[in-house]
């Protein structure tokens, strides 16, 4: 077996590649085995190609590849033209499939998860066999710098959001049992909905979305998809809390439960996009300068808020007391 | 490599048969924007530490890493020590201190070599930092004998 490194997995037909370059010649010249290796962005992919092989050194350089144009489509094209790489996707938990942009990068949106290596590998695999559903897709060993997968090391400033995500997904996960048990007919259960919708309100709008919007997102291009992304999130959260004060004011416990159910699905998704792919992805463009500049005016935010996210917590902690939900299932 | 003798910070290594590359020509700029540079000698205080991102690095590393002064001193002010042979490192304590506190740095990057002694130098830069008033993000960046980056972190604040 010979191996030739080339810069993607090439994967044709035999005829369609007798018409492209020399390579496609070799290929018909009936070999037992092939194995290409294809490494670019950290990727590494392999091909078995049976009853072919290459006499020649393939060109690196081609252009015309179907594996790596669809690596490099937006993930909603990909959906649109082969809708179960949606299904692939979301079993390895990666939700970009319901981003309403999607115009992240196949190959960007596999590699920017954290899977572990062999799960990535197959992942790939799986796509892989969907574009050429008669061919023997074998994906190489993907090797990584980290020693953990799904580890992932955030900056300081970074991992102060990440931990106040933390106390918004202890709200989060309250939300079922707030509304199992909302009635209002008892004032007492009444307050505990608008405690929540003050939590949201302060803590997580003004106190965690306002260091993101005012001062994290500053840092990079606004018309950055992703980043419409999040603030479509923050909007649509928004808007949730002010139609439950309304539906309170009104009395409408349906209206009040349906939308904090839409809440707590907005905000469990939007939690995971940014601990999962927004921050890891602002750490990786950040200089150190900018780290600590972040660093620095979160700390003034801080300061600002005093005492009041301590008050939040206090108020979480009765919650899960009230309700018998441990801390540590949502950490 | 040839490993001939030796614990792991004072070890001989002889790294004469690897290959040689050339990798870049013509005159390379210093990225150095000040001195002194050693510990004992540094004024904490001195202008070119007020706000800056500082770089405290062992002694060896600025010879093991090639691309030192690009990826590392540019656009930094610095500080140098040797953990394992320098005297009065409680000095050392209390002028990362002081460049927390007083000069208010931004950040601090703690360079050392992958050899265990070496370790002495993230250890004092923690002191330092639970010692100061001021939180600042300090990474800490170990090189390799063969001048490669093993470990890049950042350290808990």
């Amino acid at each position: 077996m010979s191996i030739n490194t080339v810069k993607f997995v090439r994967n044709r037909q035999t005829d369609e590649m007798n018409e492209k370059n020399k390579m496609t010649k070799a290929m018909t010249m009936g070999y037992e085995e092939k194995l290409r290796t294809y490494e670019k962005g950290g990727w590494k992919m392999s091909e078995n190609i049976e009853k072919k092989v290459f006499d020649i050194e393939p060109n690196p350089h081609s252009n015309d590849d179907d594996v790596e144009e669809f690596l490099n489509k937006g993930i909603n094209e990909v959906i649109k033209q082969y809708p179960k790489v949606k299904k692939i996707l979301e079993e390895y938990d990666i939700g970009c499939t319901i981003c309403s942009i999607g115009t992240c990068l196949l190959k960007d949106i596999v590699k920017i998860h954290n899977l572990s290596p062999e799960r990535e590998q197959e992942s790939m695999a799986s796509i892989t066999k969907l574009f050429y559903p008669n061919k023997e897709i074998k994906i190489s060993q993907i090797t990584r710098k980290a020693q953990s997968p799904r580890e992932i090391k955030y900056s300081p400033p970074i991992k102060k959001l990440v931990e106040e995500h933390v106390l918004i997904k202890r709200w989060v996960a309250l939300i079922p049992f707030v509304v199992d048990n909302l009635d209002f007919d008892s004032e007492e259960n009444k307050q505990v909905i608008l405690d929540g919708v003050d939590f949201i309100r302060f803590y997580a709008d003004q106190y965690h979305h306002a260091k993101e919007e005012k001062i994290l997102f500053n840092y990079f291009d606004e018309n950055l998809d992703i980043l419409k992304v999040m603030l479509e999130d923050h909007e649509k959260a928004r808007m949730h809390v002010r139609v439950i004060l309304d539906a309170m004011k009104r009395g409408d416990s349906d209206e009040v439960i349906k939308h904090l159910d839409s809440y707590r699905e907005i905000l469990t998704e939007h939690i995971k996009k940014e601990d999962e792919i927004l921050y890891p992805l602002i750490d990786e463009k950040l200089s150190i300068t900018q780290i600590g500049k972040l660093f620095s005016k979160f700390k003034d935010v801080d300061q600002q808020f005093g005492d009041a996210p301590k008050k939040y917590e206090k108020f979480i902690k009765k919650l899960e007391n009230k309700f018998k939900v441990k801390e540590e299932v949502t950490k | 490599m040839k490993v001939l003798e030796g614990c792991p910070g004072s070890k001989m290594l002889d790294f004469r048969d690897q290959d040689e590359k050339e990798e870049s020509v013509g005159k390379i700029k210093s990225q150095l924007r000040q001195w002194p540079i050693q510990m004992h000698l540094i004024n904490p205080t001195a202008p070119y530490y007020q706000g800056a991102d500082v770089v405290l690095t062992s002694d060896c590393v600025a010879y093991a890493l090639g691309g030192f002064h690009r990826d590392y001193l540019k656009g930094k002010a610095i500080g140098i020590a040797c953990p394992k042979l320098d005297h009065g490192q409680d000095v050392y304590v209390e002028k990362v201190k002081s460049w927390i506190d007083d000069a208010k740095i931004n950040t601090l990057t703690v360079m050392i070599m992958q050899v265990p002694c070496c370790m002495g130098l993230v250890s004092l830069a923690k002191t330092a930092l639970q010692k100061s008033e001021r939180k600042i993000p300090i990474k800490s960046v170990v090189v390799g004998l063969n001048g490669e980056i093993l470990q890049e972190r950042w350290l808990s604040t």
